[in-house]
Parts: structure tokens; C-alpha cells; sequence
């Protein structure tokens, strides 16, 4: 019985990208050109990535680990010495000449992309907030709080206990809004210097696996030459946020997943 | 100048599933897959990773800014 192979599309570039023979992840990588583009692919089989198959892979997640990470890792080779177009995992192709259908629908687009993406990087910047420290913090920040505590001290039993009820909602009000502005604040600012800036969907703790909260989950398009500035900004942030029980993660340089939307995306199953 | 340029620190699983299998270009190949249980995917590994140490209660509401997400 003869296999059936599938045609796995990683990204799509302007030219064929110089990969090292040394990495064992380029060993089964090829390149399908048409229109003046180049798409990195790989021949995978139909019993592994098959729509069934592909599902039932999807559950076992030592399997998506190996597969999301060397997703990753071939994108990032190619992307060492030019742009690139990511691709969501799992794109799939029956044929090379399926893809190049595909290629030729969205050359044009692809080439815009590509263009627009040229000499930039996405940077992605994540907030996590320590709401207790922040609370701490709070307290002696707001007269307003300092206040309440002060009453609190001079005032018979029953009193005191609808005072705390007040300052206990007066903190969750200003800790609320504090992180309003120190993530809105951040992003506004590392927005100044990136070309393009997009806010992500929270993630919760149970996928974190962190004890804080996440409140900002942002990406930013910066330009190759103001990565400098964008870093110090970050360094800044980072500083001034630290003791209020903020924690500001950065990564980077990334394939730019985040910036490189088609406009009129094709949804499957919609 | 040149070590901006490299990966600031050793990156997270979380933070190349939340790119891999949540964004880059979408198009419709000749096979369709739907990735839209990702969450459960997270969670999966979350307790992969935890192995058979218990798992911590959910702790009140989490925390959201008056930001949507972009798409």
C-alpha cells in the first residue's frame, strides 16, 4: 500500500531561503515557487495530518508540542535572513500544484504583505499583575484609602465594620482602574513606536500556570531599527511598574503571526 | 545592538501555542482542520505539565480591561 502524502505550507517568502544543513528540522523541507513566491513546505503523511487523523492528533499533546514547536522553529530559520508570511498550523495541501492554486489566488496580496513587512518584527509584550501587592501598594497611595484608615482607627466596632466594607470596595475600584491605565498606559506607548499594534484575548491562569493575573496580552509590528528604543521602553516599564506588582514579559523577535491578516480571510467550516 | 536581536529568554510553550495555533495567515487548504478547542488543548497540558499535583481552584473572576481583542 502505497502512503499518501499531504503538502504541509509553514510560510511563503519573496525568495528560496538559505537553511542550514546542519539543522535536522530542514531535512524534509522543500520549496514550491510560483509568481515570483516561494512557499516552504513539507511532505507529510495523509495518516498522520488527514483531517480524521489530524484531529485525534490534536487531542494528544505531546503530539502538538512536537508539531507547534517545529512549526515554529522552521519559520524562525527561514525568517533569519528574510520576511515571511506565517502560516496557522496545520495548512494543508492535497498537491504542490494545489498549493500553487492557492498561491496564484493570493500572490498579489502575499507580495503586498510582504512588502509592508519588510525590515520589521513582531515583538510580543505580556502584563501580569500581582493583585494583592497591588492592593498593598494602594493603600498607601490613596489618600482616599488612608482616609478610611484613619476613621477606621477611631471608630466604635460597628462602625469600623462598614468602614471596611467601604475601603475593601474602594480598593477593588482602584485596583481595577490602576490596571486600566498601567495596561493601557503600556500599550499605548510601545504603540508610539511600532508600526502596527494589536491587543490579544486574556489568557487564564490555568494556561499561564502563573500565580498573577494576566491583563495585557498585546504584539506590536516595530521597525528593525527602532528595536532599540522599543527594548529601553520596555525596560523602563518594567522598572517603574515592578514594586506596584506589575510584571511586564517581552519577547522576540517573532514570525509576525499577529500582522499579516488578508482582507478577505477565508474562514474554513464557517 | 546585536543581542536585541536575539530571543530575550528561553520562550514558553504557552507563548508558541498562543501564536502557532491561534494566528498567522488563514486560508482555506485542501484539507480544513479547526484548532477551535485550543482551550481544552491548553488545559490538557496544563495538566500534562503538573503531572498529578492537584489543581488549584479557580480564584474569583479574572481581571479584565476595558480592551477588546483585536481579532
Amino acid at each position: 500500500m502505497i502512503e499518501n502524502q499531504l503538502v504541509y505550507l509553514y510560510c511563503v517568502t519573496n525568495e528560496e531561503p538559505t537553511l542550514k544543513k546542519a539543522e535536522d528540522l530542514a531535512d524534509d523541507l522543500y520549496f514550491v515557487h510560483h509568481r515570483g513566491l516561494c512557499a516552504v513546505v513539507r511532505s507529510v503523511k495523509e495518516n498522520e495530518f488527514g483531517e480524521e487523523d489530524l484531529k485525534k492528533n490534536m487531542a494528544d499533546l505531546e503530539w502538538v508540542k512536537t508539531n507547534a514547536t517545529l512549526h515554529e522553529r522552521i519559520i524562525e530559520q527561514v525568517m533569519r535572513n528574510m520576511c515571511v508570511i506565517p502560516f496557522k498550523f496545520g495548512t494543508l495541501f492535497n498537491t504542490d500544484d494545489s498549493l500553487k492554486a492557492m498561491l496564484e489566488e493570493y500572490g498579489d496580496e502575499f507580495k503586498a504583505i510582504l512588502g509592508r513587512l519588510e525590515n520589521k518584527e513582531e515583538r510580543g509584550v505580556k502584563i501580569y499583575c500581582d493583585v494583592e501587592k497591588l492592593k498593598a501598594f494602594s493603600i498607601n497611595d490613596e489618600s482616599e484609602i488612608l482616609e478610611i484608615e484613619n476613621e477606621i482607627n477611631g471608630s466604635s466596632p460597628g462602625k469600623a465594620f462598614f468602614l471596611e466594607k467601604k475601603k475593601a470596595e474602594l480598593l477593588a475600584q482602584v485596583t481595577n482602574r490602576k490596571i486600566n491605565e498601567y495596561s493601557q498606559e503600556t500599550f499605548e506607548l510601545l504603540k508610539e513606536l511600532s508600526f502596527e499594534a494589536r491587543i490579544n484575548r486574556l489568557l487564564p491562569k490555568e494556561v499561564t500556570e502563573r500565580e498573577d493575573d494576566m491583563i495585557l496580552n498585546s504584539a506590536f509590528l516595530v521597525g528593525k531599527d527602532e528595536v532599540g528604543d522599543f527594548i529601553n521602553m520596555v525596560d523602563t516599564l518594567k522598572m517603574h511598574y515592578e514594586n506596584k506588582g506589575f510584571f511586564v514579559d517581552c519577547t522576540g523577535p517573532w514570525p509576525p503571526y499577529n500582522f499579516c491578516g488578508l482582507s478577505k480571510q477565508k474562514v474554513p467550516n464557517a | 545592538m546585536h543581542n536585541v536581536a536575539i530571543k530575550s529568554k528561553e520562550v514558553t510553550l504557552l507563548e508558541i501555542l498562543d501564536r502557532v495555533l491561534n494566528k498567522g495567515v488563514v486560508i482555506s487548504g485542501d484539507v480544513v482542520i479547526s484548532v477551535a478547542d485550543v482551550d481544552l488543548i491548553y488545559l490538557g497540558l496544563k495538566v500534562l505539565l503538573s503531572s498529578v499535583e492537584t489543581m488549584e481552584q479557580l480564584r474569583g473572576a479574572p481581571i479584565t480591561g476595558p480592551m477588546q481583542e483585536a481579532r
